[in-house]
């Protein structure tokens, strides 16, 4: 399990991903967030809707209703422009980020 | 253990946040992946405690949501105090002791009153009465009962000044979960022993006339020493009312979250009220009529009349109330 500060500043990076490919709600992205780490990294509950109300105020999400099956009104999200060239930059910080770090990583 | 924990959990959580549609809205949100995971992981063979466990576990840090959201600055006046474990045992502890002055209080005042009676019986029965005056035994007695009415004032004022500071949970507070289970079982717990505090109070108060009847028995002059035994069982029970009805009290009021509404603050206080106000006002209309209109074989009824009442009042008042928050 990795603690969630050094995987702080790349919630949002993660979340924007799991939107890439269409919308999707709370539970699914957290679900697959946790399938695509093999387990490593749970998100919690909190971590997740604080990063989407930080993410929809900047604009780089959006969010609308679905009425499920079974009556249940469930908040769906899905990436904006914005949110992708958002997405695009973080990529960028961090390849240079791992560059960095790894330069002082050695096995010993 | 199971989805109720959840939701109460969730409650919890969401107790000291203000309750805007906004709120309403996450907090549905919330409830939905919880109770998602939560069927996921029994359906993946978790028991009901385990899948209870692993979704609070993974529930987080409110305070992180909080501070995205930026509830600090709005509304502040609505954020009233969550209390502690320590705060809610000091509340208790000091309702308790307030109780026990109280009720020592009102015991000492009718036990006073006794004595006076008891004194002035001596000296018309001529006790002493090379010494004092039959006035002067009535005076003593009154002494008496000024020097123990003296002490009860202080015990009064005393528990008063240190409930005050306890003034604010009136305005409201909030009970995390764990700690309103908690009381919860403390005061089921108590339930017991308030009804058989209060079926003792009551039957003593009933009884007490026996005293004045077996106490006739010995002749006419002795009826006065029975009063006296009849205000010292008298005393004992009204001593039992207020005690064990403030621990009862100090559970109420901290497990009055959600619903925290004025009618039920006035219940405790009506009947608390009523209690310390009935009480010595029965003994002074007890004395009264004896001393001054000399009743003494009948005015004794007040006690068994009043304990009857007493006890139809508080569980007519109890169930009314409680029909109407119902």
């Amino acid at each position: 399990m990795i603690s969630s500060d050094v995987i702080r500043g790349y919630n949002d990076t993660m979340i924007l991903y799991m939107l890439l490919d269409g919308e999707s709600y709370g539970y699914e992205i957290s679900k697959n967030i946790r399938r695509l780490s093999e387990e490593k990294y749970i998100m919690k509950e909190t971590t997740l809707y604080s990063a989407f109300t930080r993410l929809e105020k900047n604009g780089y999400i959006d969010s609308f209703y679905l009425d499920e099956t079974f009556g249940k009104r469930r908040t769906y999200y899905r990436i904006t422009p914005q949110g992708l060239a958002y997405y695009r930059a973080k990529c960028e910080e961090w390849q240079v980020t791992q560059e960095v770090i790894n330069k002082f990583i050695k096995e010993l | 253990m199971n989805l109720d924990t959840i939701v109460g959990y969730l409650n919890n959580m969401f107790a000291s946040l203000p309750r805007t549609e906004q709120m309403h809205k996450l907090k549905q949100e919330l409830l939905g992946n919880m109770e998602e995971k939560y069927h996921e992981l029994k359906d993946d063979g978790k028991s009901e405690n385990e899948a209870v466990g692993i979704v609070i576990s993974e529930f987080g840090n409110i305070d992180e949501l909080i501070s995205e959201l930026g509830i600090g600055e709005v509304r502040k006046e609505e954020l009233v105090p969550m209390l502690t474990e320590m705060e809610t045992e000091e509340f208790i502890a000091a309702k308790r002791r307030s109780g026990l002055l109280i009720g020592l209080g009102t015991g000492l005042l009718m036990v006073g009153a006794g004595l006076l009676i008891l004194i002035a019986s001596l000296g018309e029965n001529g006790f002493m009465s090379s010494v004092f005056s039959e006035d002067a035994m009535s005076m003593i007695g009154l002494g008496f009962l000024l020097v123990l009415l003296v002490p009860a004032i202080a015990m009064f004022i005393y528990s008063g000044m240190q409930m005050e500071k306890y003034k604010y949970l009136e305005s409201g507070f909030h009970l995390p979960y764990h700690l309103k289970a908690d009381i919860q079982q403390r005061q089921s717990g108590f339930a017991a022993t308030y009804m058989l505090s209060l079926i003792t109070g009551v039957c003593l108060i009933v009884l007490s006339p026996i005293a004045i009847f077996v106490a006739s028995a010995f002749g006419e002059e002795s009826a006065s020493y029975g009063v006296v035994v009849l205000l010292a069982i008298v005393a004992v029970a009204v001593f039992l009312f207020v005690y064990y009805g403030n621990i009862r009290g100090a559970y109420q009021m901290l497990l009055k979250t959600g619903d925290f509404s004025k009618e039920k603050k006035e219940e405790d206080r009506v009947i608390g009220a009523v209690a310390s106000i009935v009480w010595p006002l029965v003994t002074c209309v007890f004395l009264v009529s004896g001393f001054v209109y000399d009743q003494w074989h009948i005015n004794w009824i007040v006690f068994p009349v009043t304990g009857i009442l007493f006890g139809v009042f508080s569980s007519a008042y109890n169930i009314l109330k409680g029909k109407d928050a119902a």
